[in-house]
């Protein structure tokens, strides 16, 4: 037994004897038995009185000392008092810490609740986004944020990219903002301050632009003075191959040019493409023709169209895109091979695939085709003539589009890019395009 | 904190069509400050294409007018309400309709851009406008936070401002007039100056009429026409 008990049960029998030693005495069993069991209730109910006022008074860690079961009954409060102070020490420490750490962050941060409430938000968002304290708890975040851009990121609820957009504050600073959902329904808003960023940007798309242009004059000239020196019959013995080749190299400068002036014309344009409708179909059988003037690749070049729908986009872009990929195709397809263009649509949105029984590339290239000048073979891929930016601008315009590539490979057996484009960018009927 | 108990409803679903109706209002406000930004661009930076894809862009301002007000008489009809979401759903129909007046100055501003991309640009290099248009646009943005918050004494603040904006478009027209009497050949261009201050001037009276609704819509009492001074006992009365 508990030795609170057995002292409990002492005190009992002492209690009991006792009433038994003055009965012996004196007499009248009943009445000092009654007396005893008084006094036993007595002394319960003043320690029940303690406890209870020890309760109420919340604040005192230390329990009023007594006996037998009271006493441990009292032991067992004051470490379960102090267990909890230890706890709430803790905690309230730790809170402090992840307030002054989220404070000192540079990033602004803004805890928001499933109706997009403002629950919390750190010293940042106050001169990032232009937050008040307290006022501004429990405000939806699209009412103080209200740039359209950031309303659309809202509402369209795909996270997996930041929108940038000018602080609400001050129109001089440009900020990324970015929701991560966690929990159950909250969610987290970080912005931050990406104007040095967003200028460097600007100063590299002006650059590229601007040096293009200027470089297009001079190859002019010299292109024109070329074809005179090449019309020339008495330079024909000594100087005919040079001057082709060099011909041959200004046509492939001239490209290169062309190419990042469309580009940086894709970047600095806005970010969505317009939605006017675009027949592709049609737009197919018109590279077709190209794809078989080029005068190299294959000559087996097959449109095959499965549903007459239409994309809302822009014409020249997508144009210049598909054309990308089907010249891709035929420059690294042998003669004997076959180019397939397909247009179909499928459940979530219509697609558009480019297949080519050509050398194929490695695995290990197709995370990086899209960049700029990447080239899975630098002796053979100069030699036939690309720029190194065909699939550059394809991810552009399919970006601008909402589109996505994919690229299906085997080395030696051929590939396929295949453009997926999301429902609202097809218009299902072509008669109420 | 908040005066008007948008949030304590017995019918959850109430609530959340009024902040609903409360947030588009905001975010059509957002959509017409940006298409202030972009007039303003077209016109200084002289974007002929940008100046006249605003022209484009005012449909949406437009249908938005069109389905928040259809949203309001649809609550006024099913929920009849009455105190202060009646005055939010009367300032809110009064909001919009300024809201898309904006929109359409805006439209006139860069309608006048496309136009004067395609001259000769003065010496100032429209930088008085400019700085009227960013006057302009801070006090839209300020009229809209203050709706945002329900802060009557910030809706005040911007309501004053509209004096100032008054004697900016005071100054610019009267430098107009000197430039055309110096050199009658500028009339034409310099006209088109004038009509964009004057979109701009409008946008800013259009902004003190959103914070003239917002101390209503907290305060009860109707402040339009009533002067400054009878306006600032309003908002200092029962703080």
């Amino acid at each position: 037994m508990n030795p609170s008990w057995r002292q409990e049960a002492s005190v009992a029998l002492f209690l009991a004897v006792m009433a038994l030693v003055a009965w012996l005495i004196v007499g009248h069993l009943f009445a000092w038995l009654f007396l005893a069991t008084f006094v036993y209730l007595c002394w319960h109910l003043l320690n029940l009185y303690r406890l209870d006022s020890w309760l109420h008074r919340g604040r005192q860690l230390v329990t009023p000392a007594s006996l037998g079961v009271w006493g441990e009954l009292f032991n067992h409060f004051y470490r379960l008092r102090r267990r909890d102070r230890e706890r709430k020490r803790r905690i309230a420490f730790l809170l402090r810490e992840f307030r002054d750490s989220t404070s000192a962050m540079p990033d602004a941060v803004v805890l928001l609740d499933s109706l997009w409430e403002i629950m919390w938000f750190n010293v940042a968002a106050e001169r990032l986004l232009g937050l008040r304290p307290q006022q501004d708890l429990r405000r939806r975040i699209g009412n103080l944020i209200r740039h359209p851009d950031f309303v659309g990121y809202l509402r369209h609820g795909v996270f997996d990219e930041p929108v940038d957009i000018p602080a609400p504050a001050s129109p001089g600073v440009r900020i990324s903002l970015r929701v991560v959902s966690y929990g159950s329904d909250q969610r987290l808003l970080i912005a931050r301050d990406v104007t040095r960023l967003h200028r460097l940007e600007e100063m590299r798309r002006d650059f590229v632009a601007n040096a293009s242009h200027e470089l297009r004059s001079p190859l002019t000239v010299i292109g024109g003075y070329l074809d005179a020196m090449r019309a020339d019959q008495h330079l024909e013995h000594d100087w005919g191959v040079p001057l082709a080749e060099m011909e041959h190299q200004m046509q492939r400068m001239l490209a290169i040019i062309k190419d990042l002036l469309e580009l940086s014309r894709l970047e600095t344009e806005a970010r969505e493409a317009p939605f006017a409708p675009v027949d592709v179909p049609a737009l197919l059988q018109r590279i077709q023709r190209d794809a078989l003037a080029l005068g190299h690749g294959p000559r087996d070049v097959t449109v095959d169209v499965k549903d007459q729908a239409w994309i809302l986009g822009s014409d020249s872009e997508l144009f210049s895109a598909f054309s990308n990929l089907v010249f891709n195709a035929m420059r690294y397809t042998p003669d004997t091979g076959k180019v397939t263009l397909r247009w179909w649509v499928a459940e979530d949105g219509a697609r558009l695939s480019v297949a080519d029984t050509g050398v194929g590339i490695a695995p290990e290239h197709i995370p990086r085709l899209t960049e700029r000048f990447y080239r899975v073979d630098r002796s053979r891929s100069r030699d036939s003539g690309g720029t190194g930016l065909g699939l550059a601008i394809v991810k552009h315009v399919l970006q601008r589009h909402d589109a996505d590539l994919m690229v299906v490979s085997e080395p030696g057996k051929g590939s396929t890019f295949t453009c997926h484009f999301p429902m609202e960018r097809v218009a299902r009927e072509a008669r109420t395009a | 904190m908040d005066k008007l108990n948008l949030t304590h409803h017995i019918s959850q679903k109430f609530n959340e069509e009024l902040e609903d109706v409360r947030n588009r209002v905001l975010a059509m406000g957002g959509l017409v400050e940006q298409q202030i930004v972009d007039a303003l661009k077209a016109l200084t930076e002289g974007d002929s294409t940008l100046g006249r894809a605003i022209e484009q862009h005012d449909y949406k301002v437009n249908q938005m007018e069109i389905s928040i007000d259809e949203e309001c008489s649809r609550i006024l009809a099913r929920r009849q309400p009455a105190a202060s979401d009646l005055r939010l759903i009367l300032a809110i129909i009064k909001t919009i309709t300024d809201l898309e007046r904006i929109g359409d100055e805006a439209e006139k501003i860069g309608r006048f851009a496309a136009r004067l991309a395609e001259q000769e640009r003065p010496t100032s290099n429209y930088r008085e406008i400019e700085h009227l248009g960013n006057h302009v646009r801070t006090m839209l943005h300020d009229a809209l936070d203050a709706f945002a918050r329900l802060d009557v004494e910030a809706a005040f603040r911007v309501a004053k401002e509209d004096e100032r904006v008054d004697g900016e478009y005071d100054a610019l027209s009267r430098q107009s007039i000197t430039f055309m009497m110096e050199d009658p050949r500028t009339i034409r261009r310099v006209l088109d100056v004038m009509w964009s201050a004057r979109a701009l001037e409008r946008i800013g009276d259009h902004a003190k009429n959103i914070c003239e609704y917002t101390i209503y819509l907290v305060r009860g009492k109707d402040v339009r026409h009533t002067g400054f001074e009878a306006m600032e006992r309003e908002v200092q009365d029962r703080r």
